[in-house]
């Protein structure tokens, strides 16, 4: 019982703190490989508060659909770092099943290409299906690498699957090819490198920024904020494949876990900080066989699961 | 169930052609390959050590030193004499051509499932189907390729798909056979990188597709 | 004298004098010489197993031969003598041209005793794996023969060549990989390679393996052999090749992949198997001589006209490889490796002379050249299978055995596809010999460049006429 609340603590505190300090970290890392200083890794809590600050301009030909739809991406964002279990151990709040979460990632999508194309503004309409195209292309990778994770699992329960309660065989492999698979394809839904560039000021290239061209003040914090937390979630789950890799004995205290996921998502941005910082950013028709990869593993996996696992 | 340690490193295996095949990037392919025969030669160590064959320590050896070293190190000074960095054209598309290699490991589990169980191995079909769809990978590789030496990457992974399956469904084969094997291979590469110089003074370009048919 | 020297002394010295003579007219009178003084040897010392008083000749304990590899082992050596002595002419012709390269030279004679002791290796191996060994080792030697006159056309030629060759061998490999492990389950837990070893023991051979084992290294020998999907690189290798090296290529090294499979097919009719080898083998060598056939209709190069009769001999010799009958298979390789190396020498001859390969412009050898003409003339009549050559008593043996079998779609097949190739290589051998000749050709006759191939067809004459194939 009073574990419970002390990770119900842990998670939210976590919750709060870990997206600005992820996409803190990437930031950091990449700068330092550049042979720059690069910003302190709390700059995005800096960057949340002076966006609160300041007053925003909304575009003559924009609607409400606009502002609404900044604030249900902004929720279904923090819905998925509530439920989606990015990060161990969770705390017993209801879980999601993979489809949902991907059903949710594609929601979010959703309302950020109407807020896009609602200015009227061409750039904003070229992010969106360059947006739109990618989500597709991708959309397999992600779901095949969960589902293979769910046969081994018996369940289409996140909470299960990540769970560190129901190991009863090991599987590094598979871990090891979903985790990698959950990892690129997060890369092309987030449009980092080597789909996009995220520090580019080239508006014909851009995918997510120049969705969020328009958006100005607290509207662009909420896109932003939900962008963060995104990328936490993504990270996060791909860090838990990967903690997954480390025997860990099945009744270990909770704060043995919390350590790993703290660490594992640390890795991983690291590892992501430096894949950015040494890829380059792909011509947008060499985009398809860098996410073919990403299918390819998955497809990978989910042989192994129906071979080696099984149904 | 789940698979071995074993069983794993020869899955792995198999995913490093896969993906080999996924990428027109030369050096990325020969570094996949060079990775791929450590994979192998790690392999080769477990099962010395596992069944007590002495002989295998040491084709594990030669098969380190000549062809996880050795070929990627005269095939990169090909690479920089020739000046290629990607194979430009390639009769599959690099993402179908990674399908139709995953499509060949789906075909070569049912065919080692059809496979009698080795005597030595406890569990034979992953060891086996990682071979065969090495070879098939292997084979893919060497005739959808238009560079001459995607061609020979090719060739050295279908070699290194044969030494995994008789690794795999027996105990290796005799020491003197796999050494005569390892050395044919060796100077066939050498020479055919010989060649492939030789094409690109000839020629000015190393891509054979564009080798017509002489009709005399 | 230990029995190992007879079989590598003289190719091994050859090999070290190319390296170390500068001067090119003196190695290539002393490696002919050579070869002959080896094969007096070879002779003299496989004669016991030749009389059938011995079973087996050994030079060491692993390498044993029995009488049909004895016979293919002279027959071999008698290629590369006859192939290296007209080398002489061949290269003092490009020598008068000033057409040569010295490095050139000692790189052919050197890779040529190296071919002569694999091909050697392939037929003394007792072992599955050193024969595949033997015949890699074959195909890197014959790719450096083929790449000899530098030229664009012989690059691609040699990168055919070994591409193709490669892709054959790895099934080959993968092919005796899956017949060692068929053998580890009964007599031999180890498993084993030893061909004397798997044949006592044949029955114990796990037959999908084996099944599987014997297709692979049927197509991976047979691509080395030339058999009809995996005949690529057969037109452009001869074709581009100097006239001794193709000799050596379809007189020599053809009969040693058909070897190879020879073993094999025992191997697996040993186990029981008998129907399975000669469904195979028929279909395979059916398809080839129809397939040979049709191509040697519509042929514009005078070396790709017989490279394609050579694919055509390969299917009748795979046929009888499959119908289990030794005597026949070594009296068509002898007839037509005699033949075929008469052949490719006139027409080397030829090619020198008139400095072209197309059969469109080489008119009227008839009155420029008689001895070459009717060389040439004796040569196709022989390969095509015409009588009185000896391969018309081999061919019509083979297709007498084929009835015993009541197989009479492959009878039919093979009456087409022969028929068809004799027409099509007598109407382009016609065009060459026949017509008149222009004037201001290239015209030489040094009575020792038909000296070799003049003798051989007289052999392969005699072994036609007289009763020369009882011996065998």
């Amino acid at each position: 019982m009073v574990n419970q609340l002390y990770i119900t603590a842990f998670y939210v505190l976590f919750a709060l703190l870990a997206p600005p300090v992820t996409l803190g970290t990437i930031c950091k890392v990449k700068a330092r490989l550049q042979n720059r200083i690069g910003a302190p890794l709390w700059q995005p809590i800096f960057d949340i508060l002076k966006l609160l600050r300041k007053d925003e301009t909304l575009s003559k030909t924009a609607s409400w659909v606009f502002r609404f739809a900044a604030a249900i991406n902004c929720s279904l964002a923090i819905y998925l770092v509530v439920s989606v279990p990015w990060l161990q151990p969770k705390p017993e709040w209801g879980g999601i099943d993979l489809f949902t979460f991907v059903y949710l990632l594609a929601a979010m999508r959703l309302f950020t290409l109407l807020a896009a194309m609602d200015t009227g503004s061409a750039f904003g309409a070229f992010a969106a299906s360059r947006e739109a195209t990618l989500s597709f292309l991708v959309e397999p990778a992600s779901v095949l690498s969960l589902a293979s994770l769910g046969i081994v699992s018996n369940s289409p329960q996140l909470n299960i699957i990540f769970g560190f309660h129901n190991m009863h065989a090991f599987h590094p492999g598979l871990w090891a090819i979903s985790g990698t698979a959950l990892l690129l394809a997060s890369i092309v839904e987030l449009s980092r490198m080597p789909i996009d560039d995220p520090t580019t000021h080239l508006e014909l290239t851009m995918v997510h920024e120049a969705m969020l061209l328009e958006a100005s003040g607290r509207n662009l914090l909420l896109f932003e904020y939900a962008n963060t937390l995104k990328l936490t979630v993504l990270f996060g789950l791909s860090a838990q494949c990967y903690l997954h890799l480390i025997p860990l004995p099945v009744d270990s205290r909770w704060e043995v876990y919390a350590i790993g996921s703290v660490v594992m998502l640390l890795v991983v941005a690291v590892t992501v900080a430096v894949f950015e910082a040494l890829a380059v950013k792909l011509h947008w028709t060499k985009a398809p066989d860098f996410i073919a990869y990403a299918i390819t593993l998955a497809v990978i996996g989910s042989i192994l699961a129906l071979g080696a696992g099984g149904i | 169930m789940s698979l071995s340690l074993n069983d794993l490193v020869a899955f792995s295996i198999a995913v490093c052609a896969i993906l080999m095949v996924g990428s027109t990037h030369l050096r990325l392919n020969i570094f996949l390959f060079s990775l791929q025969t450590m994979l192998l030669v790690y392999l080769s160590t477990l099962y010395a050590h596992h069944h007590a064959e002495e002989h295998l320590y040491l084709i594990a050896l030669a098969l380190f030193a000549l062809k996880a070293v050795g070929v990627p190190v005269f095939l990169l000074r090909i690479i920089r004499q020739v000046h290629v960095q990607r194979d430009a054209g390639t009769l599959l598309s690099a993402p179908i051509a990674m399908h139709t290699a995953l499509a060949f490991l789906a075909v070569s589990y049912m065919l080692a499932r059809q496979l009698p169980v080795p005597p030595s191995a406890g569990l034979g079909w992953p060891g086996a189907t990682a071979a065969i769809s090495l070879v098939c990978t292997g084979l893919l590789l060497m005739l959808t390729r238009r560079i001459a030496l995607s061609q020979i990457i090719g060739f050295l992974v279908m070699e290194n798909g044969i030494y995994l399956f008789g690794l795999t469904q027996t105990r290796g084969m005799p020491m003197l056979v796999e050494m005569g094997v390892m050395l044919d291979v060796l100077v066939g590469v050498m020479i055919s990188g010989l060649l492939a110089f030789r094409i690109q003074k000839s020629f000015e370009h190393i891509d054979v597709s564009m080798l017509v048919d002489s009709k005399e | 004298m230990h029995p190992l020297l007879i079989v590598v002394l003289a190719p091994v010295s050859v090999l070290v004098l190319s390296l170390l003579i500068p001067s090119t007219r003196l190695l290539s009178r002393i490696a002919p010489v050579l070869f002959f003084v080896q094969l007096a040897a070879m002779a003299f010392s496989l004669f016991p197993v030749l009389a059938g008083q011995e079973k087996v000749f050994c030079l060491l304990p692993e390498l044993c031969v029995d009488r049909l590899g004895a016979l293919f082992s002279l027959l071999t050596q008698v290629v590369v003598a006859a192939a290296t002595t007209h080398a002489v002419v061949f290269f003092e012709q490009d020598d008068a041209h000033n057409l040569q390269n010295t490095r050139s030279v000692r790189i052919f004679y050197a890779c040529s005793s190296l071919l002569l002791l694999a091909m050697t290796a392939v037929y003394f191996c007792d072992n599955l794996g050193f024969i595949w060994i033997a015949l890699e080792t074959t195909t890197l030697c014959s790719a450096s023969l083929v790449y000899y006159h530098g030229t664009k056309h012989s690059l691609e030629a040699a990168w055919k060549y070994l591409i193709i060759c490669s892709v054959g061998i790895a099934f080959a490999l993968f092919g005796t990989v899956l017949i060692f492990a068929s053998s580890q389950y009964g007599a031999t837990p180890k498993g084993s390679l030893n061909l004397s070893e798997l044949s006592a023991h044949a029955e114990y051979l796990r037959y999908p393996l084996l099944r599987l084992g014997f297709l692979f290294c049927l197509l991976g020998y047979g691509t080395k052999a030339g058999i009809f999907p995996l005949h690529g690189w057969v037109p452009d290798a001869y074709s581009a090749a100097p006239a001794p090296a193709s000799a050596m290529l379809s007189g020599g090294l053809l009969n040693c992949s058909l070897f190879a499979i020879w073993r094999l097919c025992e191997l697996v009719r040993a186990s029981g198997h008998d129907s399975f080898v000669q469904h195979g083998t028929l279909t395979i060598g059916v398809t080839t001589v129809i397939a040979a056939s049709i191509f040697l209709v519509h042929q514009h190069g005078i070396k790709r006209l017989f490279a394609y009769s050579s694919i055509e001999n390969v299917g009748l010799m795979i046929i009888a490889i499959g119908l289990g009958s030794g005597h026949l298979f070594f009296l068509l390789a002898f007839n037509l490796s005699v033949a075929k190396v008469a052949l490719f020498l006139t027409v080397g001859n030829i090619v020198q002379s008139t400095g072209t390969k197309a059969i469109a412009d080489i008119h009227g050898l008839l009155a420029k050249n008689p001895q070459w003409a009717l060389v040439l003339l004796a040569g196709s009549l022989a390969v095509s299978g015409a009588p009185p050559f000896g391969v018309f008593l081999a061919e019509w043996g083979l297709l007498v055995h084929i009835t015993q079998f009541h197989h009479w779609l492959v009878v039919a097949g093979l009456v087409i596809g022969l028929t068809i190739s004799f027409l099509a290589v007598m109407f382009h051998v016609g065009k060459i010999v026949c017509g008149t000749c222009r004037p201001g050709d290239i015209s030489f006759y040094p009575w020792r460049s038909v000296l070799v191939p003049a003798g051989l067809m007289v052999v392969s004459l005699i072994a036609g006429v007289s009763g020369l194939s009882q011996l065998f």
